[in-house]
């Protein structure tokens, strides 16, 4: 591991708790006003996962899993994906939509559309919190979601990145609302030009 | 009993024994490509992430499809192999990303066929079956047995190539 990448993961992680905070309450926030009720969100968890272990993280490479991915543009860029199970998206949607557990069966077009629309919701206040934080501009991209297997899903992750530095920062929040809670992970993987920027100190 | 043995991402496998599968699982834009010597039941199978290596880089040779082909090439001659005997077939290169905004630029899984298609052109070598390109992932499954080639997609049967 290079000096640069050492002192990056030392900073990075301790701005990141800030910021992810900051940013996943923020999303939580933004996702009340679309439900039209109050959703809270636990305080999210920061690690460093190798990309190789993912797979077997969320059930094993074939296993099916939503992914909505970002592309941040600006002073920092990078990207972003938050990823659910299949299982949690159907949840997760429910729990957005106000409907009962197990009303959502399968992900159609209203349903992809509203995971597109938490994606969108959460990656703009999340990096909000971190152009807020860093004072460095952070656009995200439309998000696209993908409904496939966890490994066909990290392709596009490990084949964009140009930082192939083969770990990411994962975060993991629980949204709550009536007692009922959706787990969701956000990989983080910024440019490496980026990255430089940051080991620097611009 | 089957053994399977898995062919992550960037990394290619070779077998001569008959309860062998090679598998790579969850290729998204990732390209699969098997090569098979039926006289000595030996198959290869390389799992390549990107189109062309970069002139001068020092990253491994497997994680692209240009230079991963014939690196599996060259392993499966070292064997014994005879190039012009060898049955290929190659899975994956899908777009996973299809929003607007995505396809121009995200366009690798293409990519990576194309390459695929230009390497074993300069070789002389033709592909003998293939499933690529769309949206989704497949798993890929390859029987040392026979020479066999399954993929596996979600929602769909599993299917020979």
């Amino acid at each position: 591991m290079t000096e640069t990448s050492l002192k990056f993961d030392e900073e990075l992680h301790s701005l990141l708790v800030v910021m992810a905070n900051e940013g996943v309450h923020n999303a939580a926030k933004g996702m009340s006003d679309m439900v039209g009720e109050s959703l809270d969100v636990d305080s999210p968890q920061i690690k460093r996962v190798p990309i190789k272990e993912i797979p077997d993280l969320l059930g094993g490479p074939e296993a099916e899993a939503v992914g909505i991915y970002l592309r941040v543009e600006g002073k920092i860029g990078g990207q972003m994906m938050m990823v659910v199970p299949y299982l949690k998206a159907l949840e997760l949607v429910d729990l957005m939509m106000g409907s009962p557990v197990g009303t959502t069966q399968s992900l159609g077009p209203i349903e992809r559309s509203a995971l597109q629309e938490m994606g969108n919701l959460t990656g703009s206040f999340f990096l909000n919190a971190v152009a807020a934080t860093t004072g460095l501009d952070a656009r995200p991209s439309p998000p696209a979601v993908m409904v496939d297997m966890i490994g066909a899903i990290i392709d596009i992750i490990l084949a964009t990145s140009d930082n192939l530095s083969e770990t990411v920062l994962m975060l993991q929040a629980k949204f709550l609302r009536n007692g009922r809670e959706a787990e969701v992970d956000f990989w983080i993987i910024p440019d490496k030009n980026t990255i430089e920027r940051m080991a620097k100190g611009e | 009993m089957e053994k399977i043995i898995t062919v992550g991402l960037g990394e290619y496998a070779l077998s001569q024994d008959p309860q062998d599968i090679l598998v790579a699982y969850g290729l998204g834009s990732c390209v699969g490509i098997s090569m098979y010597d039926q006289r000595l039941c030996l198959a290869g199978l390389l799992h390549a992430l990107l189109p062309i290596h970069p002139v001068g880089s020092n990253d491994s040779y497997a994680r692209y499809v240009d230079t991963g082909i014939n690196v599996l090439i060259d392993e499966m001659i070292k064997k014994g192999a005879d190039r012009f005997r060898l049955v290929v077939r190659m899975a994956g290169g899908a777009n996973m990303l299809t929003a607007p905004g995505f396809t121009g630029s995200f366009n690798i899984g293409t990519r990576n066929v194309e390459a695929a298609f230009t390497t074993l052109n300069d070789l002389k070598m033709k592909i003998s079956g293939k499933e690529v390109g769309g949206t989704s992932g497949r798993t890929v499954k390859f029987y040392v047995k026979d020479g066999r080639m399954t993929i596996r997609s979600i929602g769909n049967q599993e299917r020979e190539v």
